[in-house]
This record gives structure tokens, sequence and C-alpha cells, in this order.
């Protein structure tokens, strides 16, 4: 009796293991906007009727956090699900350096992949690792200043060069708007506690002549110029308060999109993909918005953080071939610039940016090759996930009035220099 | 009497209190989750909408049904299996005599007080290599586990209610003791112990940090992992989806919860409640 | 008497083989993993205390842990009051009763993810209904989950609601064991209302009390769904608890330390389990 209820029990598990059967397809994790996710399903039917290899599109969400959290705990764990994945430049290092990553040179040999169609400066900062590419970049992304056409001429403004110039339009016009829009602000960026608040710290730094210096074995941020920036960061909300009080809890990307495209600022710190979105079909600011370099202060220049995705495939992967041939068709040239069409994002290769229609249906790419001039880079490390937590952190702290910048930036450097004794090898 | 107005305004104004503070949120779930912008409160229109029901349900790649069945099957799995071997532990305490019994009643009552997060780390690594990451093993056996001590307290109380002259017949009958456990004091019991399933059902239900850590996709993940990373599948939280399905959700347990209230209720106090 | 030893022996075994495999051998691997500098991208190696020490050195753990045990306390005690209500209205008789106990219950039978993404939305700051109601009634907006204060009050709250119903029902049990002989008696004895309540039920129904309390407390000090959903661990990292601080660090591939912060949290649960266990006569009450 006592036997026929273990084999019971026993029977029932074997059940269940065979429920959750894995099929084999070849599984590729992306994430973005819905439109985004929703325009690499049709690329994805392509490359399947082209190459009939199955593909199952992993749909992760928009929050970068939340994308690598996804994306770590199967690497971890040596699944070989997802077979290829889109990362964000801040995590190759880690990545690469948890040997997650399958060396591509093999491959690129074979076919004769030429990776010189590629943006050199980036492959070489971030796609490569102890001389091994072990990534490719699909786009390439960089922070810009979206502003209100109409409301700057209404009110006979011209584009702000200066972080000055900025605060005295947006201060202007937000008074004069409030009239109409109780909701309305002067500037809406990313203030949350996550990556993104990082990439708009270095801006604010970078166009105040600050940085974040990252050498071998250390990694500095607390410097004089950082600390004005961050001062200047928090007045936006509590001094000036032209950027709404929920920035440093709520506002994301997608938060900020929106907010701007419902007419509820003047200006916007966002992505290259925003332009896209702000000018379809029922935006209600269609057609009323330009993009522009962000500002900077007198000492400092135009800054904008280098961000963008790259491709890599799992080492753990069970169909590597099939991952090259999707990595080849992603990166052709004719993938390329339907993502630039119709996503508006700036292509990893050259060659985009001369082809006659995308130039006369993507007019402001070139204010775009512009702001790739003056790209800064995150740190790049393999810790830097630590690093860049922590920085959320004291940021964060700091714009939400709870510490003051200096005391911040003081805290943050002590932190990262803990961490960077104890992770660097 | 003027005491007896007193308790009738306390008991009115009790009742008030209660409706509220357990509905409203509710209330606020299903007004958002049929409108159709979350935002109807100060845009002032709400626009009636029963979209976000038809989407979850029907855009295959938000994979909400994935998640549902998930949940339905591991949750079900676990609440049967944690019943018969509570029940099997919980009849050798309240019926045989041994030594150590009161040490094991103690130890599994301490069990119930695990910290999920200090064995969440090495249960990954150990399903990494054994390869049940994103399996629905690699959730059923810790759920299993984790909720042994709430199946044993329950059953136990239960099952010492039944004299034991019971049993005793039974086994002058020529039945051995597993066999007196299912036929004899189980059916006597089946109340309590389909209530026990039921509050084992929810249990395992409601986890969320295994299934967070030890899932990787729609194949495995269940609705709590689901709602709670919905966050910006589609760019600005998504609030119609992720109330339409929290709302589909919680009908099974809602359910349960309104039908059994008694039993679920006797199943709980019996639990913590012996004396 | 041999016999029936080992078929005690046999019965237990099946709960023994789980708890050992799947909870202690876990905690046991889990302080096995806390030795070792184990990063996804350093070499492996063995550092005995080391992550200990560094744990004791590290502001943003105690920091974490401060909060906890505030969260816990703040929490169990509203959910207590709360809780004492609702069992005193429902220990009532009247109309729809039974429904009103399962109503009741409701916001502690629905997913725990689930009521957090309902009281993430209550919060909001621009749409949301707490503001909502706030501005309907006093003008203001409060930036809930901005602020240090206002985020935990929000958390306490939405983990107030939620475990609220589990409390009620154990201490309604207790009320229904007041004999109602002592009520009459201290009616007689000109007791009103009040004085019946704190002279008569809660003495009476002080074992159950304690019973809520050693499982709220210990439920309270895992906490770790509801802030993942709610906060995040922000503003500025203020409502990390020590599990969610955790998980932080297995996600960033450090399973070493992660692992020392979840035995600390360990250890701590087990201290008060069992301080509340020796508090609550357990031992007589299993036999």
């Amino acid at each position: 009796m006592m036997k026929r209820f273990f084999l019971l029990v026993l029977i029932s598990f074997v059940f269940s293991s065979g429920c959750s059967k894995k099929e084999s397809l070849l599984t590729f994790a992306v994430g973005g906007a819905p439109n985004e996710v929703d325009y690499w399903e049709k690329l994805i039917g392509e490359f399947e009727n082209r190459t009939h290899i199955r593909v199952k599109l992993l749909r992760q969400p928009t929050d970068t956090d939340i994308r690598r959290q996804s994306l770590v705990t199967p690497l971890n764990a040596k699944e070989k699900d997802p077979d290829l994945f889109l990362m964000d430049v801040a995590w190759i290092a880690q990545f690469a350096a948890s040997g997650w990553l399958l060396p591509m040179d093999p491959y690129v040999k074979k076919d004769s992949f030429d990776t010189t169609q590629l943006f050199g400066s980036v492959v070489h900062q971030v796609d490569i690792y102890k001389g091994e590419i072990i990534s490719m970049p699909v786009y390439i992304d960089c922070g810009l200043l979206y502003f209100r056409r109409d409301l700057l001429k209404k009110y006979g403004y011209s584009t702000p060069k200066t972080w000055d110039d900025l605060l005295q339009c947006a201060e202007k016009i937000q008074g004069k708007e409030r009239k109409n829009n109780s909701g309305f602000f002067g500037f809406v960026w990313q203030g949350a506690q996550y990556e993104g608040l990082v990439c708009n710290f270095i801006e604010f730094i970078a166009s105040n002549g600050g940085n974040i210096v990252s050498k071998a074995g250390s990694i500095t941020v607390y410097s004089k110029e950082n600390i004005q920036a961050l001062q200047f960061m928090r007045n936006l909300i509590h001094k000036y308060q032209i950027s709404p009080p929920n920035t440093f809890t709520e506002m994301r990307e997608e938060e900020v999109r929106t907010f701007f495209e419902n007419g509820n600022a003047l200006f916007e710190r966002n992505w290259p993909y925003a332009w896209k979105l702000h000018n379809s079909q029922g935006s209600p600011v269609r057609g009323k918005v330009g993009i522009t370099l962000l500002p900077k202060f007198d000492n400092g220049r135009h800054a904008a953080s280098l961000g963008g995705w790259h491709i890599g495939i799992s080492r753990y992967s069970d169909k590597k071939d099939e991952a090259w041939e999707l990595v080849k068709f992603i990166l052709s040239y004719e993938t390329q610039k339907k993502l630039c069409l119709n996503l508006s994002w700036n292509p990893a290769r050259i060659d985009i940016y001369d082809d006659p229609e995308v130039k006369e249906k993507m007019p402001h790419m070139e204010v775009l090759k512009k702001a790739f001039e003056s790209t800064v880079a995150r740190p790049n490390s393999p810790y830097y996930t630590q690093v860049s937590e922590l920085l959320q952190r004291y940021v964060n702290a700091a714009i939400s009035g709870k510490i003051e910048p200096n005391e911040a930036l003081k805290e943050a450097q002590r932190g990262i220099e803990k961490i960077v004794e104890r992770y660097h090898e | 009497m003027k005491e007896e107005r007193i308790k009738r305004i306390l008991l009115t104004l009790g009742i008030l209190f209660v409706i509220v503070f357990c509905l409203l949120p509710f209330a606020w779930m299903v007004a958002v989750s049929f409108s159709e912008t979350p935002d109807f409160l100060i845009r002032g229109n709400y626009g009636f909408t029963i979209k976000n029901y038809l989407d979850i349900l029907r855009l295959e790649n938000l994979h909400f049904l994935d998640y549902l069945k998930n949940s339905l099957l591991v949750s079900g799995i676990v609440a049967i299996f944690s019943a018969l071997i509570g029940a099997l532990a919980a009849y050798a305490v309240s019926r045989l005599s041994f030594p150590g019994k009161v040490v094991i009643v103690l130890s599994v009552l301490a069990l119930s007080m695990f910290p999920q997060i200090s064995v969440v780390g090495y249960l990954y690594k150990f399903m990494s290599n054994i390869g049940w990451i994103n399996t629905y093993n690699a959730m059923i056996f810790p759920y299993v586990a984790f909720s042994l001590p709430l199946a044993f307290w329950m059953l136990m109380s239960y099952f010492s209610q039944i004299p034991k002259e019971i049993d005793d017949a039974a086994l002058v009958d020529g039945a051995n003791r597993f066999q007196t456990l299912v036929r004899v004091i189980l059916p006597i019991t089946l109340p309590g112990f389909l209530s026990a399933i039921l509050l084992l059902f929810m249990f395992s239900f409601n986890e969320f940090l295994f299934a967070l850590m030890l899932t990787t996709d729609f194949r495995a993940r269940t609705v709590p992992v689901g709602i709670a990373l919905f966050q910006g599948l589609h760019g600005e939280l998504p609030w119609g989806y992720i109330m339409a399905a929290s709302a589909i959700s919680s009908i099974p347990v809602i359910l349960i919860a309104l039908f059994f209230q008694r039993r679920i209720i006797q199943g709980l106090t019996r639990g913590a409640v012996k004396q | 008497m041999n016999r029936e030893i080992r078929e005690a022996f046999f019965f237990i075994l099946p709960l023994g083989i789980f708890v050992l495999l799947l909870m202690l051998l876990p905690v046991i691997g889990s302080f096995w993993i806390s030795l070792w500098q184990d990063v996804s991208f350093l070499p492996r190696k063995f550092t005995g205390l080391g992550n200990y020490f560094r744990l004791f050195k590290d502001f943003q753990f105690w920091q974490s842990a401060g909060f906890t045990l505030i969260f816990s306390f703040a929490s169990v005690t509203l959910e207590m009051v709360a809780g004492t209500i609702i069992a005193l209205v429902l220990n009532e008789s009247f109309r729809f009763r039974g429904i009103m106990r399962g109503t009741a219950l409701l916001p502690w039978a629905i997913p725990s993810v689930i009521g957090a993404r309902i009281w993430q939305l209550i919060y909001r700051y621009d749409y949301g209904l707490a503001n909502y109601v706030l501005r309907g009634t006093s003008g203001l907006s409060v930036n809930w989950l901005g602020s240090s204060g206002g985020a935990f009050l929000s958390l306490v709250l939405a983990d107030s609601w939620r475990t609220t119903p589990f409390v009620a029902i154990i201490l309604l049990a207790g009320l229904q064991s007041v004999p109602q002989g002592l009520y009459e008696q201290a009616k007689i004895d000109g007791a009103n209302l009040f004085q019946r309540f704190f002279k008569v039920t809660l003495p009476v129904i002080k074992p159950v009390v304690i019973v809520a309390l050693i499982f709220r407390t210990i439920d309270a000090l895992r906490v770790f769904d509801i802030i993942y959903v709610i906060t995040g661990g922000g503003p500025g990292g203020f409502t990390t608890s020590v599990s969610l601080y955790s998980y932080k660090y297995f996600l960033l591939g450090d399973f070493g330390y992660g692992s020392t912060v979840s035995i600390f949290l360990f250890i701590i649960a087990f201290t008060v389990a069992f301080l509340y266990i020796r508090a609550g006569r357990f031992r007589e009450a299993a036999l």
C-alpha cells in the first residue's frame, strides 16, 4: 500500500516535469517600447520566410533593469534559451567577463563578414573583449533634447544652447502655459532610481566639464563639477520647479515620453526613439517637435550619453549557427535601413547615414550625427552594474532632496571605492 | 439601553470600515480594468471598454493565459501532494506514540518561519545544475516543502478531533495503518482535508520569490511574476492590462475565499490556535 | 511499541525528506555559498567569514536592516489594531455576516503581487486614487512614493491591508472562545462596553494575540513581494528590505554576499521565532 502511494507520487512528478518540456526554437529576447517589439516581430517573420529557421521572440519589458534581470537569470543557470538577445551597452562588460557570450570571430571569418561597416569606435570600445568579438552593435543611442517648436516660437525664444537659456525659457513659458494647463512643466527627464538616471547624470556632469573618471582599478565621481551639476538637477525639481515632483520616483523613458507627447512639457530629454512616436498619427505634438543637442554649462560641452543595444549569442545556446544567421540578418543593410526608417533608430552601420532615402525622410539624422560626436560612455567594467546601482541610489537621494549633493557624491565615492576594491580582479 | 445604542453605532461604523477597507482597492482595480485610460480620474471621462480583457486573453505575445495555466497547474499539484504528505505525518503524530514527538511538532512549526530568501540562492544554483530552471518541477518541489508545515498543522488539528477508538476498530478488522488513514480517517475528515487543499492551493498560487528566481519565461512563469514584470511590456505601465489580468487571476482565489470562508477560517485558526 | 515507532517513521519520512532536501539543505547550502567569493565574473575563492566582515561594515545593509525592523513593527502594530476591530465586528451577529466574513478575507486571499499592483496605482502621483481623494478634500497632492516617509507609510498601509484579514481571523477564533458567562458577570458588576473589552476580552484572547503576533512578525521581517513591486526599494534605497537587499546581490551576480545577507536574515527570523515560541508556551499547546 505504502509502496503504491510512493509510486503514485513519483509518477506524478515525472508527469509534471513532462508538462513543461522545452520547445526547440531559436529564441531571441527583445525588449523595448511596444511599437519596437511589434516591429521586431515583423522582421522576424521576414527572416523566417527567408531562412526557414523558426524563431520565438521573447518579449521583454522596456525597463532596462528588468531586461537585464531576465537575461542574467537564465545565463547564470547556463540555460540554452534564450539563444541570442539584445544587450544594453552597459551590461556587456559583465556578460563578457562572466563568460556568457559566444565569440563570433569564427563566424565572422567563415562568412567574411565586414565589421568595418559598423561604427568602429563603438565596436572597439564595447564589443571586443580580450581580443574577441563577443557582440555586435545593432543601434546606437544618445541623449537628445526634444523641444516644442510651436511654443518656443509663440513666446519668441530660440533653441537653448546652455542650461541657463533652458531654465529661463522654461520658467517663463511654464508660467504662461499653466494658465490653460495646470499640469504643464518646463522640462522632463529621467530621474527615477534606475539605469536611465545614470545616463542623465552623466550628461549633466559632462556638460559641466565633469566626468566619471574610470581607470583600471579606480572610478572617481567626487569632483566639484559633478557636485555643481547634481545640485542643478536637484534645483530643477525643487528650486525652479520646472520638472515635476515625481521626476525622481516615476520618470523613466516612457513616462517622460508620454508626458511630453500629451503636450504637458516644453523640453524633454530622451533617446532618439521618441522622435518617431512624437510624430506619429494621433500624437498631440505631431509636427511641433524639434530636436537638438542637450544644453551645456558655460564651462562645459554638449554631452550625450552613449547608449544603444548590442546583440550577443549565448555561449550555452544549442542553436549557435542559426543564431549567427539572425545576427547577420539584423546587421544587413536592408534590415538596418528598415529599423532606421520605421523606428527612427540610429543604425550601427555607417553606410545607412548616406542612404538617399534615409537622408530625405529623416532629416533629423543630421542632428544625431552631430550628437554622436559628443557622446560620453559609462564606465566599461564588469562590475559597472554595482557601481551604477550605488550611483543611482545616491543621485536619486540627492535629487529627491534627502541628502545634499556634496554629501551624496562623497558617500557614493566611498561606496564605489569599496566596490572596486572588492570586485576588481 | 444607551449602551445598546452605542454598540449599534459602533457596529455600523465597524461594518462600514470593513467594507471600505477591504473592498475599495478591489473596486479601483475593476474600475481601471474596464477603463480606456488609467488616468480617467483626472481626465474626467471614464470610457468604458472591455478591450483590456479581450487583449490579455487574445494577444498571445502577452502570454497571460500561459501564466495562468502554469499557476493553476503548479498550485493544484502542490496542494494535493502537500496535503497527502502532510496527512501522513499528521496521522503519525496524532495517532501513534513514539519518542521525540514534541520535537517534531515544534520543528515543523519553526520551519514555517524559514525566510524564503535564505534558501532561494542555493535552490537557484541547485536547479541550474540539474537543468530544472524554468520548469514546473523547480517550483513544485520547494512549494511542497514550504507548504508542508501549514498542511501538517491543519490536518493534525482535524485528525486529533477524531477518537482513536475508530482507528482501533479498523485495525482490529485487519487494516494496516495506511489503510486506516486512507479508508477511515480521511473520509471522516474529508471536508477538513479539502479545505486544507484549498488553502494550500492559495498558498502556492500567491508565491512570488521562488517563481521569480527559478523561472525565465512564459513556459513556466506564474501569474504573480507575470503581473509583477508586466511592467513596461507595453512601454508606460499598461495599467489596463495589469488590472484586467489581476482581476481574472483573482477570480479563483476570490471564489474559494467566498464560498469556503467558514472552512478556511476553521483551517487557519485550528492550525494556529490550538489550546 | 516497536512497530508503532517504525510505522511512525515511515509516515513522517516523506515530510522529512522534503523538509530536509528543500529547506534544511538549502539553508546549509546558502551558508556554504556565503563562505565563498562567488561572483559570476571573478574566480571562485574560499574567503571564510570574509563576507560576514563585509556585512558588518556595510552601511547600506544596516540601513536596510533598520528599515525592515521598523517596517515590521509599524505594520504589525497597525494590523493588530485593524484586525481587532474587524474581528470584533465579525464576532457580532448581524445579517449577511457570512458574506462579510468572506469579504474580509479577500485582501488576504489574492496574490500579494496583485495587491501591491493595486496599491501602486492608488499611490500614483498624477492620477492615483489617493491623491485624487486628497485633492478633492484638501487640495493637496502627496508624492506618496517619492519621499522616505511617504514611501514608508504607503508600504505599511499596503502590507497591512493584505495581512489584516489573517490577524482578524485568528483573533476572531479567540473571541469565540470567550465564555459568554464572563461578560454577563462583568455586566452585573457594572462594567461598560469598553471596560468589558479591556478587562474580560483581552486577557482571555491574549494567547491568540501572541500567536498572531508571531506569525505576522516573522512574515513581516522577510517582506519582499510588495516592496519589489511598489517601490523597488526606492526612493534612494530607503525602503530596501533585507530580503530585497539580498536579492539585488543575487541579480548583480554576487551570490556569496547575497547569501550572507540572507543567512543573516535567517538568524534574525529564527531568533525571533525562538523567543516567541518560548513565550507562547507552544510546548503545551502542541500536546
